[in-house]
């Protein structure tokens, strides 16, 4: 049986003016299933996002969500005016109410509960991502869509977001759209992997991905190697660097 | 009108909105000439004015990006100097150019003290209803549209706010000064502010300070009401300013 329907995507076109972005994508998110859209710069990853999100209403093509789907965003970018105090916890009140508990709870999953009480406007750039991560998980959300969530987080910390980005699937049984540029970190997370340069590339599991023709192209043999590794680690049925071999071949 | 004011300016500061109210103070002109030439009450004039730009602005203006200051600039100079034109055609007996630019408290008449107070409500009863959501948008569009937040509508929500606050205030502040009023208090209460809503009220209590010092000094050396408030208000701002600056460098 397959999970909930949360939301579909068919056949989106968005262009500015003469200048296409997004080109014919159609995809479904479900619940309790993480969602990765991975793309070099300039392929539409983030328009992708805002068009999900409702932030951009001008495309072409539908959008179908699940009545009442209520969505947890993280962007890539947050600048909060310095004009404004604002504390961590006023922060993670921001659109619906959460208890302190709930509050501390939520900071306490990303390993960032001292600093419920300071001023948003002193927290470095990966304090931030952990904070806006934890507000995510705030108002049960039924999908969460994050953009480029580790930018600005070190090494250690990246892996660690990573599998708490996995447990908070299974946890809050939420689907996660996921924008990311580590692929070899994602991939053992993901269920579900859109490969994205103005058009779907390549869609599905992220084994079948990293072996696709347009992915290789896009990314190369290196990154699908990467990949593989990882991957691995699921799938015993075929020896890894062999089989890429013979598709380097291909 | 402190207590409007206060919200509604930091909320414009937050927004980067405070040229806007720069823009329609100076376009207020403009109003005022053309609610003298169709012969209704001036404030409605403004009013007239205030709205046709917030609503044209709202359409022009993209989701993402900040209201242009080359599109205010241009829009507050115009209306200045088109206003002023116009004033200047109509008879001079009817026109007081001084109090429209700078206003005039004593000149206040029950109509304008009736305008204000219900205008202050009705602002206040919005503000209350809605305060998460303009916060939210304050904070982050992005975040806030894709959490259920209707954007649009609390963005040209705000912009008729604005647009009536500007009108109200005009008869007191002059329309020179209402940017002011609505910055420079603002400005002081972040100065130690921890949260949105504490900022709100302490910058209401700068207000008051602001207006109190204002009437007395008007009162007791003659000077115009707007300005003097104004000056107040700047007054305090450099005596916070100082006391902040001290009390850091003890603990350093």
């Amino acid at each position: 049986m397959q999970a909930e329907l949360l939301l579909r995507a068919s056949n989106l076109i968005y262009s500015v003016g003469k200048r296409v972005i997004l080109d014919d994508i159609s995809f479904e998110l479900r619940r309790a299933q993480i969602t990765t859209i991975i793309g070099p710069n300039g392929a539409g990853k983030s328009t992708l996002t805002n068009i999900v999100n409702g932030l951009i209403s001008n495309f072409e093509g539908e959008i179908e969500r699940a009545p009442g789907l209520r969505i947890g965003y993280l962007p890539q970018k947050v600048y909060v005016n310095t004009l404004m105090p604002l504390s961590v916890s006023r922060l993670l009140r921001l659109t619906h109410n959460a208890s302190d508990q709930e509050i501390e709870h939520a900071l306490a999953q990303t390993g960032v509960s001292y600093l419920r009480q300071r001023q948003v406007h002193s927290l470095s750039e990966g304090e931030l991502k952990r904070v806006l991560l934890a507000r995510t998980t705030l108002g049960q959300p039924d999908l969460i869509v994050l953009d480029e969530p580790t930018a600005g987080v070190d090494i250690s910390g990246e892996i660690r977001m990573y599998e708490l980005i996995g447990e908070l699937r299974t946890q809050l049984q939420c689907a996660v759209l996921l924008v990311s540029h580590d692929l070899h970190l994602v991939m053992s997370k993901t269920d579900q992997v859109l490969c994205l340069n103005q058009h779907l590339c390549c869609s599905g599991m992220p084994e079948s991905v990293s072996r696709h023709p347009e992915y290789l192209a896009l990314f190369g043999q290196q990154a699908a190697d990467s990949i593989a590794i990882y991957a691995h680690h699921h799938d015993h049925e075929h020896d890894v660097s062999g089989d890429h071999a013979a598709h380097r071949d291909d | 009108m402190v207590t409007i004011a206060a919200p509604m300016g930091c909320l414009m500061v937050w927004q980067r909105l405070a040229f806007l109210s720069d823009t329609l103070g100076h376009a207020a002109v403009l109003g005022v000439g053309l609610g003298l030439l169709l012969e209704v009450t001036p404030i409605f004039g403004v009013l007239a004015v205030a709205l046709l730009i917030v609503f044209a602005l709202n359409r022009v203006n993209s989701f993402n990006t900040a209201l242009s200051e080359t599109t205010l600039a241009i829009i507050s100079h115009t209306g200045l100097a088109g206003g002023i034109i116009l004033v200047g055609l109509l008879p001079s007996q009817s026109v007081n150019l001084e109090a429209i630019l700078f206003g005039d408290l004593l000149a206040t008449t029950t109509v304008d003290l009736i305008l204000l107070l219900v205008t202050t409500v009705l602002l206040l009863l919005v503000l209350r209803h809605h305060w998460r959501s303009f916060v939210a948008v304050s904070v982050s569009r992005e975040i806030a549209q894709a959490e259920g937040v209707e954007v649009r509508k609390i963005q040209l929500l705000m912009y008729i706010m604005i647009a009536l606050l500007v009108a109200v205030m005009m008869k007191v502040m002059g329309v020179l000064l209402i940017a002011a009023m609505l910055v420079i208090p603002t400005t002081s209460a972040r100065l130690f502010s921890r949260s949105p809503e504490q900022m709100v009220l302490v910058s209401g209590l700068y207000g008051l300070g602001a207006l109190a010092g204002g009437i007395t000094t008007s009162f007791h050396f003659d000077w115009q009401t707007g300005p003097a408030i104004v000056v107040s208000a700047a007054v305090l701002l450099l005596i916070t300013l100082g006391i902040t600056r001290l009390l850091n460098s003890s603990i350093d």
